[in-house]
Protein backbone atom coordinates (compact mmCIF):
# COMPACT_ATOMS: atom_id res chain seq x y z
CA UNK A 1 0.00 0.00 0.00
CA UNK A 2 2.87 2.22 0.56
CA UNK A 3 4.23 2.29 -3.07
CA UNK A 4 0.59 3.05 -4.38
CA UNK A 5 0.63 6.11 -1.95
CA UNK A 6 3.94 7.29 -3.53
CA UNK A 7 2.45 6.72 -7.47
CA UNK A 8 1.29 9.77 -9.05
CA UNK A 9 -2.20 10.54 -9.35
CA UNK A 10 -2.41 9.91 -12.96
CA UNK A 11 -0.86 6.48 -12.59
CA UNK A 12 -4.34 5.91 -9.57
CA UNK A 13 -6.51 7.26 -12.80
CA UNK A 14 -4.95 4.86 -15.58
CA UNK A 15 -5.65 1.69 -12.86
CA UNK A 16 -8.79 3.40 -12.09
CA UNK A 17 -9.72 3.25 -15.82
CA UNK A 18 -8.10 -0.41 -16.59
CA UNK A 19 -11.01 -3.07 -16.14
CA UNK A 20 -13.11 -0.43 -18.49
CA UNK A 21 -10.21 -0.53 -21.36
CA UNK A 22 -9.90 -4.44 -20.77
CA UNK A 23 -13.57 -5.14 -21.43
CA UNK A 24 -13.88 -2.11 -23.92
CA UNK A 25 -13.14 -4.04 -27.66
CA UNK A 26 -15.01 -7.15 -26.19
CA UNK A 27 -18.15 -4.91 -25.40
CA UNK A 28 -17.88 -2.43 -28.70
CA UNK A 29 -17.86 -5.47 -31.12
CA UNK A 30 -21.00 -7.21 -28.99
CA UNK A 31 -22.89 -4.24 -28.90
CA UNK A 32 -21.95 -2.90 -32.80
CA UNK A 33 -22.30 -6.35 -34.21
CA UNK A 34 -25.23 -8.20 -32.39
CA UNK A 35 -27.20 -6.37 -30.27
CA UNK A 36 -27.18 -3.24 -32.33
CA UNK A 37 -27.73 -5.91 -35.73
CA UNK A 38 -31.11 -7.45 -33.65
CA UNK A 39 -32.85 -3.47 -33.35
CA UNK A 40 -31.61 -2.64 -36.41
CA UNK A 41 -33.25 -5.67 -37.89
CA UNK A 42 -36.18 -5.28 -36.00
CA UNK A 43 -36.52 -1.58 -37.85
CA UNK A 44 -35.78 -2.87 -40.99
CA UNK A 45 -38.75 -5.46 -40.88
CA UNK A 46 -41.06 -2.38 -41.03
CA UNK A 47 -39.54 -1.37 -44.14
CA UNK A 48 -40.41 -2.20 -47.89
CA UNK A 49 -37.77 -4.00 -50.97
CA UNK A 50 -36.92 -2.45 -54.37
CA UNK A 51 -38.13 0.41 -54.61
CA UNK A 52 -39.79 1.16 -51.63
CA UNK A 53 -36.48 0.63 -50.13
CA UNK A 54 -35.93 2.71 -46.59
CA UNK A 55 -39.78 3.77 -47.00
CA UNK A 56 -42.11 2.49 -44.10
CA UNK A 57 -44.64 -0.08 -45.64
CA UNK A 58 -46.09 -0.97 -41.64
CA UNK A 59 -46.69 -5.01 -41.44
CA UNK A 60 -46.65 -5.22 -44.90
CA UNK A 61 -43.83 -7.79 -44.92
CA UNK A 62 -45.53 -9.94 -42.41
CA UNK A 63 -48.85 -9.61 -44.45
CA UNK A 64 -46.59 -11.23 -46.56
CA UNK A 65 -44.83 -13.77 -44.51
CA UNK A 66 -48.59 -14.96 -42.91
CA UNK A 67 -49.68 -15.77 -46.89
CA UNK A 68 -46.53 -17.09 -48.37
CA UNK A 69 -46.84 -21.09 -48.58
CA UNK A 70 -43.07 -21.36 -48.10
CA UNK A 71 -43.09 -19.68 -45.38
CA UNK A 72 -45.85 -21.24 -43.91
CA UNK A 73 -43.65 -24.98 -44.83
CA UNK A 74 -41.04 -23.43 -42.94
CA UNK A 75 -42.79 -23.16 -39.55
CA UNK A 76 -44.69 -25.99 -39.92
CA UNK A 77 -41.58 -28.04 -39.98
CA UNK A 78 -40.14 -26.15 -36.98
CA UNK A 79 -43.14 -27.66 -35.60
CA UNK A 80 -42.25 -30.95 -36.56
CA UNK A 81 -38.62 -30.54 -35.42
CA UNK A 82 -40.22 -29.47 -31.55
CA UNK A 83 -42.01 -32.67 -31.42
CA UNK A 84 -38.46 -35.07 -32.25
CA UNK A 85 -37.20 -32.59 -30.08
CA UNK A 86 -37.70 -35.08 -27.05
CA UNK A 87 -36.20 -38.28 -28.94
CA UNK A 88 -33.34 -35.79 -29.73
CA UNK A 89 -32.47 -35.43 -25.95
CA UNK A 90 -33.63 -39.01 -25.28
CA UNK A 91 -31.28 -40.95 -27.31
CA UNK A 92 -28.21 -39.27 -25.80
CA UNK A 93 -29.65 -39.34 -22.49
CA UNK A 94 -30.31 -43.54 -22.46
CA UNK A 95 -26.97 -43.60 -24.17
CA UNK A 96 -25.49 -41.67 -21.16
CA UNK A 97 -27.15 -43.30 -18.95
CA UNK A 98 -26.02 -46.98 -20.37
CA UNK A 99 -22.07 -45.50 -20.61
CA UNK A 100 -22.14 -44.01 -17.05
CA UNK A 101 -23.23 -47.96 -16.10
CA UNK A 102 -20.23 -49.26 -17.72
CA UNK A 103 -22.19 -51.61 -19.86
CA UNK A 104 -19.28 -53.15 -21.72
CA UNK A 105 -16.83 -50.83 -23.91
CA UNK A 106 -17.86 -47.84 -22.35
CA UNK A 107 -14.99 -46.29 -22.77
CA UNK A 108 -14.50 -47.02 -26.62
CA UNK A 109 -18.19 -45.24 -27.38
CA UNK A 110 -17.80 -41.97 -25.82
CA UNK A 111 -15.04 -41.27 -28.12
CA UNK A 112 -16.63 -43.20 -31.33
CA UNK A 113 -20.28 -41.59 -31.12
CA UNK A 114 -18.94 -37.46 -30.40
CA UNK A 115 -16.30 -37.55 -33.19
CA UNK A 116 -19.15 -36.69 -36.05
CA UNK A 117 -19.69 -33.58 -33.89
CA UNK A 118 -16.72 -32.22 -34.97
CA UNK A 119 -17.09 -32.16 -38.50
CA UNK A 120 -18.42 -29.70 -40.72
CA UNK A 121 -22.45 -30.12 -41.82
CA UNK A 122 -20.60 -29.88 -45.54
CA UNK A 123 -19.27 -32.96 -44.90
CA UNK A 124 -21.05 -34.65 -43.33
CA UNK A 125 -24.04 -33.44 -45.93
CA UNK A 126 -21.67 -34.48 -48.72
CA UNK A 127 -21.34 -38.13 -46.59
CA UNK A 128 -24.42 -38.51 -46.27
CA UNK A 129 -25.55 -37.66 -49.82
CA UNK A 130 -23.53 -40.75 -50.88
CA UNK A 131 -24.58 -42.87 -48.36
CA UNK A 132 -28.37 -42.28 -49.26
CA UNK A 133 -28.45 -42.34 -52.78
CA UNK A 134 -30.57 -44.36 -55.13
CA UNK A 135 -28.39 -47.06 -55.02
CA UNK A 136 -26.62 -46.47 -51.53
CA UNK A 137 -25.56 -48.28 -48.78
CA UNK A 138 -28.61 -47.46 -46.95
CA UNK A 139 -31.00 -48.55 -49.14
CA UNK A 140 -28.62 -51.77 -50.33
CA UNK A 141 -29.17 -53.16 -46.25
CA UNK A 142 -32.83 -52.60 -46.38
CA UNK A 143 -33.16 -54.25 -50.18
CA UNK A 144 -31.06 -57.52 -48.10
CA UNK A 145 -34.04 -57.55 -45.54
CA UNK A 146 -36.44 -57.29 -48.77
CA UNK A 147 -37.83 -54.04 -48.02
CA UNK A 148 -37.28 -50.09 -49.86
CA UNK A 149 -35.59 -48.52 -51.84
CA UNK A 150 -36.78 -44.96 -50.15
CA UNK A 151 -36.36 -42.12 -52.26
CA UNK A 152 -34.65 -40.47 -48.91
CA UNK A 153 -33.98 -37.25 -49.93
CA UNK A 154 -36.38 -36.64 -53.51
CA UNK A 155 -39.57 -37.96 -51.36
CA UNK A 156 -41.31 -34.61 -49.84
CA UNK A 157 -42.76 -36.94 -47.17
CA UNK A 158 -39.57 -38.51 -46.09
CA UNK A 159 -37.25 -35.73 -47.13
CA UNK A 160 -37.21 -33.45 -43.44
CA UNK A 161 -37.22 -36.27 -41.35
CA UNK A 162 -33.98 -37.68 -43.34
CA UNK A 163 -32.27 -34.25 -42.94
CA UNK A 164 -33.30 -34.31 -38.82
CA UNK A 165 -31.99 -37.79 -38.86
CA UNK A 166 -28.91 -36.61 -40.43
CA UNK A 167 -28.87 -33.68 -37.93
CA UNK A 168 -29.07 -36.12 -35.04
CA UNK A 169 -26.70 -38.67 -36.16
CA UNK A 170 -23.84 -35.65 -36.13
CA UNK A 171 -24.95 -34.00 -32.84
CA UNK A 172 -26.12 -36.84 -30.49
CA UNK A 173 -22.41 -36.86 -29.13
CA UNK A 174 -22.38 -32.99 -28.18
CA UNK A 175 -25.63 -33.79 -25.84
CA UNK A 176 -24.01 -37.04 -24.52
CA UNK A 177 -21.01 -35.35 -23.44
CA UNK A 178 -22.86 -33.01 -21.46
CA UNK A 179 -24.82 -35.59 -19.94
CA UNK A 180 -21.73 -37.32 -18.85
CA UNK A 181 -20.78 -34.41 -17.17
CA UNK A 182 -24.12 -34.47 -15.02
CA UNK A 183 -23.58 -37.89 -14.21
CA UNK A 184 -20.29 -37.23 -12.55
CA UNK A 185 -21.99 -34.69 -10.15
CA UNK A 186 -24.36 -37.20 -9.06
CA UNK A 187 -24.67 -39.21 -5.85
CA UNK A 188 -23.40 -42.36 -6.16
CA UNK A 189 -24.73 -43.13 -3.02
CA UNK A 190 -28.52 -42.85 -4.43
CA UNK A 191 -27.40 -45.64 -7.31
CA UNK A 192 -26.16 -47.83 -4.77
CA UNK A 193 -29.19 -46.91 -2.25
CA UNK A 194 -31.40 -48.03 -5.44
CA UNK A 195 -29.50 -50.84 -5.99
CA UNK A 196 -29.26 -52.24 -2.54
CA UNK A 197 -33.47 -51.79 -2.59
CA UNK A 198 -33.48 -53.93 -5.61
CA UNK A 199 -34.71 -51.45 -8.10
CA UNK A 200 -35.50 -52.48 -11.90
CA UNK A 201 -33.04 -50.48 -14.28
CA UNK A 202 -35.95 -48.06 -15.39
CA UNK A 203 -37.30 -47.36 -11.90
CA UNK A 204 -33.51 -46.57 -10.97
CA UNK A 205 -33.65 -44.11 -14.19
CA UNK A 206 -37.16 -42.55 -13.48
CA UNK A 207 -36.76 -42.00 -9.93
CA UNK A 208 -33.25 -41.96 -9.35
CA UNK A 209 -31.20 -40.43 -12.63
CA UNK A 210 -33.93 -38.59 -13.82
CA UNK A 211 -34.82 -36.02 -11.03
CA UNK A 212 -31.01 -35.57 -9.99
CA UNK A 213 -30.47 -34.02 -13.48
CA UNK A 214 -32.82 -31.62 -13.67
CA UNK A 215 -30.58 -28.86 -14.52
CA UNK A 216 -28.62 -31.10 -16.76
CA UNK A 217 -31.72 -32.37 -19.00
CA UNK A 218 -32.87 -28.59 -18.99
CA UNK A 219 -29.42 -27.44 -20.98
CA UNK A 220 -29.84 -30.33 -23.13
CA UNK A 221 -33.35 -29.36 -24.10
CA UNK A 222 -32.86 -25.95 -24.61
CA UNK A 223 -29.47 -26.10 -27.00
CA UNK A 224 -30.92 -28.92 -28.59
CA UNK A 225 -33.63 -26.98 -29.81
CA UNK A 226 -31.19 -23.83 -30.77
CA UNK A 227 -29.14 -26.03 -32.53
CA UNK A 228 -32.00 -27.61 -34.59
CA UNK A 229 -33.58 -24.07 -35.52
CA UNK A 230 -30.17 -22.67 -35.91
CA UNK A 231 -27.38 -24.81 -36.79
CA UNK A 232 -29.22 -27.23 -39.62
CA UNK A 233 -28.41 -24.36 -42.77
CA UNK A 234 -25.27 -26.07 -43.92
CA UNK A 235 -27.38 -29.47 -44.30
CA UNK A 236 -30.21 -28.22 -45.75
CA UNK A 237 -27.91 -26.31 -48.09
CA UNK A 238 -25.74 -29.10 -48.92
CA UNK A 239 -28.24 -31.84 -49.13
CA UNK A 240 -32.02 -30.51 -50.05
CA UNK A 241 -31.55 -26.77 -51.23
CA UNK A 242 -34.93 -26.73 -49.47
CA UNK A 243 -36.40 -28.81 -51.38
CA UNK A 244 -38.24 -31.29 -52.60
CA UNK A 245 -41.56 -28.71 -53.45
CA UNK A 246 -40.22 -26.56 -50.57
CA UNK A 247 -40.66 -29.57 -47.78
CA UNK A 248 -37.30 -29.12 -46.23
CA UNK A 249 -37.38 -25.23 -45.45
CA UNK A 250 -36.74 -24.44 -42.23
CA UNK A 251 -36.75 -20.18 -41.19
CA UNK A 252 -32.92 -19.84 -41.53
CA UNK A 253 -33.29 -21.41 -45.27
CA UNK A 254 -35.71 -18.87 -46.01
CA UNK A 255 -34.26 -15.67 -44.74
CA UNK A 256 -31.38 -16.35 -46.54
CA UNK A 257 -33.06 -17.95 -49.53
CA UNK A 258 -35.03 -14.51 -49.75
CA UNK A 259 -32.19 -12.37 -48.79
CA UNK A 260 -29.46 -13.54 -51.10
CA UNK A 261 -31.36 -15.52 -53.91
CA UNK A 262 -34.65 -13.40 -54.12
CA UNK A 263 -33.15 -9.78 -53.47
CA UNK A 264 -35.40 -9.45 -50.35
CA UNK A 265 -33.68 -8.25 -47.08
CA UNK A 266 -36.91 -6.54 -45.63
CA UNK A 267 -38.93 -9.44 -45.91
CA UNK A 268 -36.00 -11.73 -44.54
CA UNK A 269 -35.85 -9.44 -42.13
CA UNK A 270 -39.40 -9.86 -41.34
CA UNK A 271 -38.64 -13.67 -41.05
CA UNK A 272 -36.00 -13.27 -38.79
CA UNK A 273 -38.09 -11.79 -36.42
CA UNK A 274 -40.26 -14.51 -36.56
CA UNK A 275 -37.96 -16.55 -35.86
CA UNK A 276 -36.53 -15.01 -33.15
CA UNK A 277 -40.01 -14.75 -31.56
CA UNK A 278 -40.34 -18.43 -31.69
CA UNK A 279 -37.23 -19.34 -30.37
CA UNK A 280 -37.96 -16.74 -27.40
CA UNK A 281 -41.28 -18.67 -26.86
CA UNK A 282 -40.44 -22.37 -27.50
CA UNK A 283 -37.39 -21.58 -24.68
CA UNK A 284 -39.21 -19.78 -21.95
CA UNK A 285 -41.92 -22.89 -22.49
CA UNK A 286 -39.09 -25.30 -22.10
CA UNK A 287 -37.63 -23.50 -19.21
CA UNK A 288 -41.54 -23.60 -17.23
CA UNK A 289 -42.77 -26.85 -18.56
CA UNK A 290 -39.20 -28.33 -17.24
CA UNK A 291 -39.41 -26.49 -14.05
CA UNK A 292 -43.18 -27.63 -13.32
CA UNK A 293 -41.96 -31.17 -13.71
CA UNK A 294 -38.85 -30.94 -12.04
CA UNK A 295 -41.08 -29.47 -8.59
CA UNK A 296 -43.56 -32.43 -9.03
CA UNK A 297 -41.00 -35.41 -8.11
CA UNK B 1 -25.00 -55.49 -8.88
CA UNK B 2 -26.93 -58.94 -10.21
CA UNK B 3 -30.23 -57.46 -11.76
CA UNK B 4 -28.25 -55.03 -13.79
CA UNK B 5 -25.17 -56.94 -14.84
CA UNK B 6 -27.85 -58.78 -17.51
CA UNK B 7 -28.76 -55.27 -18.63
CA UNK B 8 -25.18 -54.35 -19.57
CA UNK B 9 -24.99 -56.85 -22.04
CA UNK B 10 -28.50 -56.23 -23.32
CA UNK B 11 -27.29 -52.55 -24.16
CA UNK B 12 -23.80 -53.28 -25.33
CA UNK B 13 -25.01 -55.20 -28.52
CA UNK B 14 -27.32 -52.09 -30.13
CA UNK B 15 -25.06 -49.47 -28.79
CA UNK B 16 -22.08 -51.38 -30.53
CA UNK B 17 -24.19 -50.84 -33.86
CA UNK B 18 -25.30 -47.86 -32.94
CA UNK B 19 -21.05 -47.11 -32.82
CA UNK B 20 -20.31 -48.93 -36.19
CA UNK B 21 -23.27 -46.58 -37.62
CA UNK B 22 -20.98 -43.54 -36.42
CA UNK B 23 -17.70 -45.04 -37.64
CA UNK B 24 -19.55 -46.76 -41.11
CA UNK B 25 -20.35 -43.81 -43.52
CA UNK B 26 -16.50 -42.50 -42.77
CA UNK B 27 -15.21 -45.59 -43.98
CA UNK B 28 -17.40 -45.87 -46.94
CA UNK B 29 -16.65 -42.61 -48.25
CA UNK B 30 -12.67 -42.98 -47.63
CA UNK B 31 -13.63 -46.11 -49.50
CA UNK B 32 -14.91 -44.58 -52.42
CA UNK B 33 -12.50 -42.09 -52.33
CA UNK B 34 -9.77 -44.83 -53.08
CA UNK B 35 -12.03 -46.34 -56.18
CA UNK B 36 -12.06 -45.84 -59.86
CA UNK B 37 -14.83 -44.78 -61.71
CA UNK B 38 -15.30 -48.10 -63.34
CA UNK B 39 -15.14 -49.87 -59.89
CA UNK B 40 -16.93 -47.61 -58.01
CA UNK B 41 -20.36 -47.69 -61.07
CA UNK B 42 -19.57 -51.36 -61.08
CA UNK B 43 -19.40 -52.04 -57.22
CA UNK B 44 -19.57 -49.32 -54.66
CA UNK B 45 -19.30 -51.64 -51.38
CA UNK B 46 -16.48 -54.26 -52.45
CA UNK B 47 -12.72 -52.95 -50.49
CA UNK B 48 -11.18 -50.44 -53.36
CA UNK B 49 -8.78 -53.03 -55.31
CA UNK B 50 -5.50 -50.96 -55.29
CA UNK B 51 -5.92 -47.92 -53.51
CA UNK B 52 -5.82 -44.63 -56.26
CA UNK B 53 -3.92 -41.69 -54.53
CA UNK B 54 -4.70 -39.47 -58.05
CA UNK B 55 -8.28 -39.11 -56.68
CA UNK B 56 -6.89 -37.83 -53.86
CA UNK B 57 -4.41 -35.38 -56.04
CA UNK B 58 -7.09 -34.68 -58.87
CA UNK B 59 -9.47 -33.10 -56.36
CA UNK B 60 -6.55 -31.36 -54.50
CA UNK B 61 -5.10 -29.76 -57.73
CA UNK B 62 -8.01 -29.53 -60.29
CA UNK B 63 -10.45 -28.31 -57.40
CA UNK B 64 -7.30 -25.60 -56.45
CA UNK B 65 -8.30 -26.58 -53.02
CA UNK B 66 -4.65 -25.81 -51.72
CA UNK B 67 -6.70 -21.82 -52.25
CA UNK B 68 -8.89 -22.60 -49.59
CA UNK B 69 -7.10 -23.96 -47.38
CA UNK B 70 -5.36 -21.07 -47.25
CA UNK B 71 -8.27 -18.61 -47.20
CA UNK B 72 -9.60 -21.19 -44.32
CA UNK B 73 -6.22 -21.08 -42.50
CA UNK B 74 -5.39 -17.02 -42.27
CA UNK B 75 -9.25 -16.48 -41.28
CA UNK B 76 -9.89 -18.99 -38.71
CA UNK B 77 -6.26 -18.34 -37.07
CA UNK B 78 -6.48 -14.52 -36.95
CA UNK B 79 -10.30 -15.14 -35.79
CA UNK B 80 -8.99 -17.53 -33.11
CA UNK B 81 -6.19 -15.09 -31.95
CA UNK B 82 -8.43 -11.85 -31.42
CA UNK B 83 -11.35 -14.08 -29.97
CA UNK B 84 -8.85 -15.40 -26.78
CA UNK B 85 -6.85 -12.25 -26.31
CA UNK B 86 -10.41 -9.81 -26.35
CA UNK B 87 -11.98 -13.17 -24.27
CA UNK B 88 -9.37 -13.11 -21.69
CA UNK B 89 -9.40 -9.77 -21.27
CA UNK B 90 -12.89 -8.99 -20.59
CA UNK B 91 -12.36 -12.16 -18.71
CA UNK B 92 -10.15 -11.09 -16.57
CA UNK B 93 -11.67 -8.05 -15.73
CA UNK B 94 -15.49 -9.52 -15.55
CA UNK B 95 -14.25 -12.29 -12.96
CA UNK B 96 -11.49 -10.72 -10.63
CA UNK B 97 -11.75 -6.70 -10.82
CA UNK B 98 -14.87 -4.74 -9.26
CA UNK B 99 -15.79 -1.39 -11.35
CA UNK B 100 -18.82 0.04 -11.29
CA UNK B 101 -21.18 -1.52 -14.33
CA UNK B 102 -19.40 -5.11 -14.15
CA UNK B 103 -22.68 -7.21 -13.48
CA UNK B 104 -24.23 -5.10 -16.34
CA UNK B 105 -21.92 -5.83 -19.11
CA UNK B 106 -21.46 -9.44 -18.52
CA UNK B 107 -25.34 -9.56 -18.60
CA UNK B 108 -24.82 -7.59 -22.35
CA UNK B 109 -21.68 -10.35 -23.11
CA UNK B 110 -24.58 -12.82 -22.06
CA UNK B 111 -27.57 -11.35 -23.88
CA UNK B 112 -25.43 -11.45 -27.33
CA UNK B 113 -24.82 -15.38 -26.57
CA UNK B 114 -29.01 -15.48 -27.14
CA UNK B 115 -28.63 -13.45 -30.34
CA UNK B 116 -28.83 -16.33 -32.96
CA UNK B 117 -26.59 -15.35 -36.01
CA UNK B 118 -29.96 -16.06 -38.13
CA UNK B 119 -31.74 -13.43 -36.36
CA UNK B 120 -29.24 -10.80 -37.26
CA UNK B 121 -27.76 -11.81 -40.89
CA UNK B 122 -29.57 -9.30 -43.15
CA UNK B 123 -28.50 -6.55 -40.70
CA UNK B 124 -24.88 -7.23 -40.58
CA UNK B 125 -24.29 -8.47 -43.83
CA UNK B 126 -25.45 -4.52 -44.42
CA UNK B 127 -23.07 -3.43 -42.27
CA UNK B 128 -20.67 -5.00 -43.24
CA UNK B 129 -21.25 -4.09 -47.09
CA UNK B 130 -21.58 -0.24 -45.80
CA UNK B 131 -18.18 -0.90 -44.35
CA UNK B 132 -16.42 -1.82 -47.46
CA UNK B 133 -16.31 -5.18 -45.63
CA UNK B 134 -17.67 -7.46 -47.77
CA UNK B 135 -15.18 -9.98 -49.01
CA UNK B 136 -12.35 -9.14 -47.38
CA UNK B 137 -9.94 -11.27 -45.32
CA UNK B 138 -10.90 -8.57 -42.17
CA UNK B 139 -14.79 -8.73 -42.79
CA UNK B 140 -15.02 -12.45 -42.13
CA UNK B 141 -12.71 -12.06 -39.02
CA UNK B 142 -14.90 -9.79 -37.88
CA UNK B 143 -18.16 -11.64 -38.20
CA UNK B 144 -16.42 -14.79 -36.45
CA UNK B 145 -15.05 -12.71 -33.53
CA UNK B 146 -18.65 -11.30 -33.32
CA UNK B 147 -20.32 -14.74 -33.27
CA UNK B 148 -18.17 -16.61 -30.64
CA UNK B 149 -16.81 -13.70 -28.51
CA UNK B 150 -19.62 -13.85 -26.08
CA UNK B 151 -19.27 -17.25 -26.02
CA UNK B 152 -15.67 -17.56 -25.20
CA UNK B 153 -16.30 -14.26 -22.50
CA UNK B 154 -18.79 -16.42 -21.03
CA UNK B 155 -15.73 -19.54 -20.41
CA UNK B 156 -13.06 -17.19 -19.98
CA UNK B 157 -14.87 -15.09 -16.93
CA UNK B 158 -15.99 -17.91 -15.46
CA UNK B 159 -12.59 -20.02 -15.54
CA UNK B 160 -11.00 -16.71 -14.10
CA UNK B 161 -13.40 -16.82 -11.70
CA UNK B 162 -11.97 -20.58 -9.99
CA UNK B 163 -8.67 -18.32 -9.54
CA UNK B 164 -8.47 -17.33 -6.21
CA UNK B 165 -9.11 -13.63 -5.99
CA UNK B 166 -5.67 -13.54 -3.34
CA UNK B 167 -3.41 -14.22 -6.51
CA UNK B 168 -4.64 -11.03 -8.15
CA UNK B 169 -4.24 -9.17 -4.89
CA UNK B 170 -0.59 -10.59 -4.19
CA UNK B 171 0.43 -9.33 -7.84
CA UNK B 172 -0.96 -5.70 -7.16
CA UNK B 173 1.15 -5.50 -3.47
CA UNK B 174 3.61 -6.61 -5.18
CA UNK B 175 3.74 -3.60 -7.39
CA UNK B 176 2.06 -4.78 -10.89
CA UNK B 177 -0.44 -2.86 -12.83
CA UNK B 178 -3.74 -4.10 -13.76
CA UNK B 179 -2.05 -4.86 -17.28
CA UNK B 180 0.68 -6.27 -15.60
CA UNK B 181 -1.55 -8.41 -13.60
CA UNK B 182 -3.01 -9.96 -16.81
CA UNK B 183 -0.11 -10.27 -19.01
CA UNK B 184 2.34 -12.07 -15.84
CA UNK B 185 -0.26 -13.89 -14.24
CA UNK B 186 -3.50 -14.62 -15.85
CA UNK B 187 -2.50 -15.28 -19.07
CA UNK B 188 -0.43 -17.63 -18.12
CA UNK B 189 -3.33 -18.88 -15.48
CA UNK B 190 -5.84 -18.93 -18.28
CA UNK B 191 -3.34 -21.47 -20.53
CA UNK B 192 -5.45 -24.79 -20.10
CA UNK B 193 -9.32 -22.76 -20.35
CA UNK B 194 -7.67 -20.97 -23.73
CA UNK B 195 -6.89 -24.34 -25.04
CA UNK B 196 -10.00 -25.89 -24.69
CA UNK B 197 -11.95 -22.31 -26.30
CA UNK B 198 -9.74 -21.99 -28.76
CA UNK B 199 -9.82 -25.75 -29.78
CA UNK B 200 -13.82 -25.19 -29.69
CA UNK B 201 -13.39 -21.86 -31.65
CA UNK B 202 -11.30 -22.50 -34.46
CA UNK B 203 -13.87 -25.50 -35.07
CA UNK B 204 -16.86 -23.56 -35.46
CA UNK B 205 -14.90 -21.24 -38.02
CA UNK B 206 -13.03 -23.73 -39.66
CA UNK B 207 -16.69 -25.99 -40.25
CA UNK B 208 -19.03 -22.88 -40.76
CA UNK B 209 -21.04 -22.37 -43.49
CA UNK B 210 -24.03 -19.39 -43.30
CA UNK B 211 -21.39 -16.97 -42.29
CA UNK B 212 -18.62 -17.19 -44.71
CA UNK B 213 -21.15 -17.78 -47.59
CA UNK B 214 -22.73 -14.11 -46.96
CA UNK B 215 -19.41 -12.21 -46.36
CA UNK B 216 -16.92 -13.98 -49.28
CA UNK B 217 -19.18 -13.88 -52.41
CA UNK B 218 -16.57 -14.51 -54.71
CA UNK B 219 -15.20 -17.77 -55.87
CA UNK B 220 -11.75 -17.38 -55.17
CA UNK B 221 -12.51 -16.17 -51.59
CA UNK B 222 -13.89 -19.11 -50.51
CA UNK B 223 -12.93 -20.58 -47.47
CA UNK B 224 -11.85 -25.30 -47.79
CA UNK B 225 -16.01 -25.80 -46.38
CA UNK B 226 -17.63 -23.71 -49.15
CA UNK B 227 -14.77 -25.12 -51.70
CA UNK B 228 -15.88 -28.99 -51.31
CA UNK B 229 -19.40 -28.22 -51.72
CA UNK B 230 -18.60 -26.06 -55.04
CA UNK B 231 -16.81 -29.58 -55.94
CA UNK B 232 -19.72 -31.35 -56.19
CA UNK B 233 -21.00 -29.48 -59.10
CA UNK B 234 -17.61 -29.54 -60.65
CA UNK B 235 -16.78 -33.51 -60.23
CA UNK B 236 -21.01 -34.77 -60.56
CA UNK B 237 -19.68 -37.43 -62.99
CA UNK B 238 -16.54 -38.67 -60.71
CA UNK B 239 -18.16 -39.35 -57.41
CA UNK B 240 -14.34 -41.01 -56.39
CA UNK B 241 -12.41 -37.53 -57.06
CA UNK B 242 -15.85 -35.67 -55.31
CA UNK B 243 -15.67 -38.30 -52.26
CA UNK B 244 -11.41 -37.51 -51.73
CA UNK B 245 -12.24 -33.79 -51.73
CA UNK B 246 -14.30 -34.35 -48.70
CA UNK B 247 -11.81 -37.06 -47.18
CA UNK B 248 -8.84 -33.89 -47.93
CA UNK B 249 -11.48 -31.83 -46.15
CA UNK B 250 -12.68 -33.73 -43.27
CA UNK B 251 -8.46 -35.02 -42.59
CA UNK B 252 -7.37 -32.02 -40.85
CA UNK B 253 -10.34 -32.09 -38.11
CA UNK B 254 -10.24 -35.77 -37.45
CA UNK B 255 -6.46 -35.24 -36.60
CA UNK B 256 -7.68 -32.31 -34.19
CA UNK B 257 -9.88 -34.87 -32.47
CA UNK B 258 -7.71 -37.80 -32.54
CA UNK B 259 -5.00 -35.37 -30.50
CA UNK B 260 -7.48 -32.94 -28.96
CA UNK B 261 -10.58 -34.68 -27.69
CA UNK B 262 -10.31 -34.18 -24.17
CA UNK B 263 -9.49 -30.49 -24.56
CA UNK B 264 -12.65 -30.09 -26.89
CA UNK B 265 -15.18 -32.06 -24.75
CA UNK B 266 -13.84 -30.06 -21.44
CA UNK B 267 -14.85 -26.71 -23.23
CA UNK B 268 -18.06 -28.19 -24.46
CA UNK B 269 -19.06 -29.43 -20.84
CA UNK B 270 -17.25 -26.07 -19.37
CA UNK B 271 -20.13 -24.39 -21.12
CA UNK B 272 -23.06 -26.84 -19.33
CA UNK B 273 -21.94 -27.06 -15.92
CA UNK B 274 -21.26 -23.47 -14.78
CA UNK B 275 -24.12 -22.21 -16.85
Amino acid sequence: MKRRARTAAGTVRAERLAPYVLVAPAVLIIVALRLWPLALGVNFSFTGDGEFNGTFVGPGNYLELAGDPLFHLSLRNVGLLVLLLPLAVAIPGLLATFIYLRVPGHRVYRSVYFFPAVLSPVIVGAIFNLMLGYEGPLNSALAAIGAGPVDWLGDPGIAMFTVVGVHIWATFGMALVVFLAGFSTLDASLLDAARVDGASLRRTIWHVIIPSLTRTIQFVFVTTMIGMLTSMFGLLFVMTSGGPEGSTYLPEYYIWHQQGQMNRPALASAASTVLFVVMLVVGLLQITLLRRAGRQD
Amino acid sequence: MPRTRPARWVAAVPMAALALATIYPLVFTANVAMKTRREYVLDRFSPAGSPRWDNLAEAWAGAGMAGYFVNSFIVVACAVALLLLLGSMAGFALARLRFRGSSMIFLGCLAGLFVPFQVIMVPLTRVMADSGLIDTYPGLILAYVAQFLPFTVFLMTSHYRTIPAEIVDAARIDGNTVYGVYLRIMLPLGAPALLSVGILDALFCWNDVLIALLMMPSPENRTLMIGVNALRGQYSGDIPVFASGVLIAAVPVLMIYLFLQRQITDGITAGSTKG
